[in-house]
């Protein structure tokens, strides 16, 4: 009787974690799956693998120049990660490590700014790119995101457990205060840097709107806007629409799975 | 650590440079027409072909056409509009027709009329009512919506239905029709989403009303074609003569997997219908039914776009050439585009070419497209007004009302609280 109970007990368990997991893993099924049918059949909620998958990516590519867009997408989404954790990192780390009377309000002040809605700052940011000569550029897409206020709180808190010893030794070894951050800080912070890495290249990388705002030519649009436009063709072709997600996805893919790997290293090596 | 340091620093300028200097992009070239459009197999590409036979005449003329989602292109204008930043726009921009009224009268001045280049009487007058404003004509009428009865002759002829009883119908005599196919062949009339407007307007143009009145105040509870078109919808649910879908691929699931038997839509839909191989010479093209009421016709319309010049371009004077060299004059462009990609343009004249007078074997023979040209020409003008997608989303969400019963004045009282909430 224990042990029947037992038995549906994690069966029930088991199904539920199942379920979810289905539930979660589907859309990439259904990704992966539309990707090799036509479009009529993805339509018609065919599930079965198709054999169109050939034509689909010679249709993607065909209609798209990947290296391109890649290129741009990579490009946008790398400065972006580089300048957001140099600018971010150094400003976490000030807040943190110098003391000042207004220093509680600027940090507050700046955390308000998390709250103001993109779509409130587009129009003035837009205005501000036009007159700087910037529409049409990639430094336009990366500029406003380089100063990140999630990022510079990331950075605050964790620099809470940066040990101020280090700090202090360095100094007795006749350290300026850029030496510190370059030398002792950075490296000590990997797993920190790892993980806001991350989570900036995948903002980046997935960014839509202002991209979409401030590039105007075929020739610098990013991977996010190619794949908006082909599906809100008339008569999309979903299978295409799902290769180029396929391919969209990868890098973020590939980046976290790498990354994950950086992070656990990075966490070992800062409570030695 | 400190030689260390000092070794690294030139090395981090070094590749700050280098990120500035890749960072450059190339200036725009003299002579150079920049269009935004959205849909690259359909108006990207006509506009390609259009840009390409400007050029042979015009070899100083270049085109750099730019596809984005059509939601896409109207955040853009509407951003690029509203910050005032010329540099940001293109030369032309192509617009839906309901949405049309909507940028010219937000912002007047944006747009180039093209009333004293163009001449429109050989265009749809329908298409050209909708984007004129105070007596001038501000853009190049492009693709039409207009509609059509796609039916299928297998399953009406097991109905005992012949072709010529599927022409100038009613409403009620397609209701009719509707029970006996059903009856006789399992089959339903039509698909229908009830979350889609798209019917109401058809039946509501067919009669040449709209939700508003030509000046642009709401026309809703005098509206007896929107009434009319409401109680339609009514009678189509009660009578059960059609197969519920959710969303666009549902429904367009409904004909091309066989299960209904004809289609009331826009002519945009013949590729979709047309690839069902498999399906061929089963299917017809009639007039869609009319209402019975005054003003009825046979002749509606969906959907459409058309191309528009920005007043801030520097090439205005290219630009407006060229739609009106191509777009207004050149027949031959108009039979290749709808050879090509299925786009019936509203240059009347066009229907003299070779591609609208071929009889198409998908459909049995019939000339399809002349069919569909000269119903273009019959579309009733209304005026779009600037809220058409405000007042859409009142009546669908009035539409499940209709469905359960509730009397077609109270929906209408309904719809039209809505819409003054809305625009208000």
């Amino acid at each position: 009787m224990n042990g029947i109970g037992r038995f549906a007990a994690s069966a029930a368990t088991y199904g539920f974690l199942g379920l979810m997991a289905f539930l979660s893993i589907f859309p990439f099924i259904w990704m992966v799956l539309g990707a090799t049918n036509s479009s009529i059949d993805i339509i018609k909620g065919k599930l079965l693998p198709g054999a169109a998958f050939a034509t689909n990516v010679g249709n993607f590519f065909t209609l798209v120049n990947v290296p391109l867009v890649f290129w741009n997408s990579a490009k946008i989404a790398i400065l972006a990660t580089v300048l957001t954790l140099a600018v971010s990192s150094l400003a976490g780390y000030g807040f943190e490590m110098f003391r000042s009377r207004g220093r509680e309000r600027v940090y507050r002040a700046m955390l308000l700014t998390l709250m103001i809605p993109f779509a409130a700052l587009m129009i003035p940011l837009f205005v501000i790119m036009g007159k700087a000569g910037l529409i049409n550029t990639h430094i336009a897409v990366v500029l406003p995101s380089i100063g990140s206020a999630f990022v510079i709180f990331y950075f605050r808190q964790s620099t809470k457990a940066f040990p101020s010893e280090l700090r202090d030794a360095a100094k007795v070894d006749g350290l300026k205060e850029w030496q510190i951050f370059l030398f002792i800080y950075v490296p000590v912070m990997r797993s920190t840097y790892a993980a806001a890495f991350v989570i900036v290249f995948m903002t980046a990388w997935n960014n839509y709107l202002w991209p979409l705002i401030v590039l105007q030519t075929n020739e610098t649009k990013t991977i996010t806007l190619v794949i908006s436009s082909l599906a809100s063709a008339y008569y999309p072709d979903y299978g295409v629409v799902m290769v180029g997600t396929i391919l969209a996805t990868l890098p973020t893919l590939a980046v976290f799975f790498f990354m994950q790997r950086q992070f656990v290293q990075g966490m070992l090596g800062s409570v030695k | 650590m400190d030689i260390q340091a000092r070794a690294y620093l030139p090395r981090i300028a070094a590749l700050a440079l280098a990120g500035a200097s890749f960072l450059g992009v190339s200036a725009a070239q003299a002579k150079e027409i920049t269009i935004w459009c959205w849909d690259p197999n359909f108006n990207v590409a006509i506009m390609k072909e259009a840009g390409d036979r400007y050029t042979k005449t015009h070899p100083d003329v270049t085109f750099n056409i730019v596809d984005f989602a059509k939601l896409d292109v109207e955040q853009k204008l509407q951003t690029g509009l509203s910050s005032g930043t010329a540099d940001a726009l293109p030369d032309i921009v192509l617009i839906e027709d309901y949405g049309a009224q909507k940028y010219l009268q937000s912002f007047p001045g944006a747009f180039a009329p093209l009333s004293g280049t163009v001449d429109y009487s050989g265009f749809a007058p329908y298409k050209v009512e909708l984007m004129t404003l105070d007596g001038e004509v501000y853009g190049m009428p492009f693709d039409s919506g207009v509609t059509g009865l796609y039916y299928r002759k297998d399953y009406l002829e097991a109905a005992g239905f012949k072709p010529e009883d599927m022409q100038d119908l009613t409403w009620d005599r397609f209701i009719e029709i509707g029970k006996q196919v059903e009856a006789k062949t399992g089959k339903k009339m039509m698909g229908l989403d009830p979350n889609d407007a798209g019917l109401v307007r058809i039946i509501m143009q067919s009669a040449g009303q709209w939700y508003f009145h030509k000046e642009g105040k709401p026309n809703i509870t005098g509206n007896a074609a929107l009434k009319a078109a409401l109680e339609t919808i009514g009678k189509i649910m009660q009578a059960n003569i059609y197969k519920p879908a959710n969303g666009w691929s549902d429904w367009v699931g409904t004909f091309s997997s066989g299960d209904v038997a004809t289609v009331v839509t826009g002519v945009w839909i013949t590729g979709t219908v047309k690839a069902q191989p498999d399906q061929s010479g089963n299917w017809g093209v009639a007039p869609i039914p009319a209402l019975s009421i005054e003003g009825a016709t046979h002749a509606s319309n969906l959907g459409g776009s058309s191309w528009y010049v920005l007043e801030s371009s520097e090439e205005k004077a290219e630009a407006i050439d060229f739609l009106n060299e191509i777009y207004a004059k050149d027949i031959d462009f108009y039979q290749k585009i709808l050879q090509d990609r299925g786009a019936v343009g509203s240059l009347l004249a066009a229907r003299g070419g070779a591609a609208y007078e071929a009889a198409d074997p998908f459909f049995g023979g019939e000339k399809v497209w002349q069919n569909f040209s000269e119903w273009l020409a019959k579309v009733p003008s209304v005026n779009y007004g600037i809220f058409t997608n405000e007042a859409d989303l009142a009546v669908t969400a009035q539409l499940p009302a209709v469905t359960q019963g509730t009397p077609v004045d109270e929906v209408l009282k309904a719809i039209e609280a809505e819409i003054a909430g809305q625009i208000q």
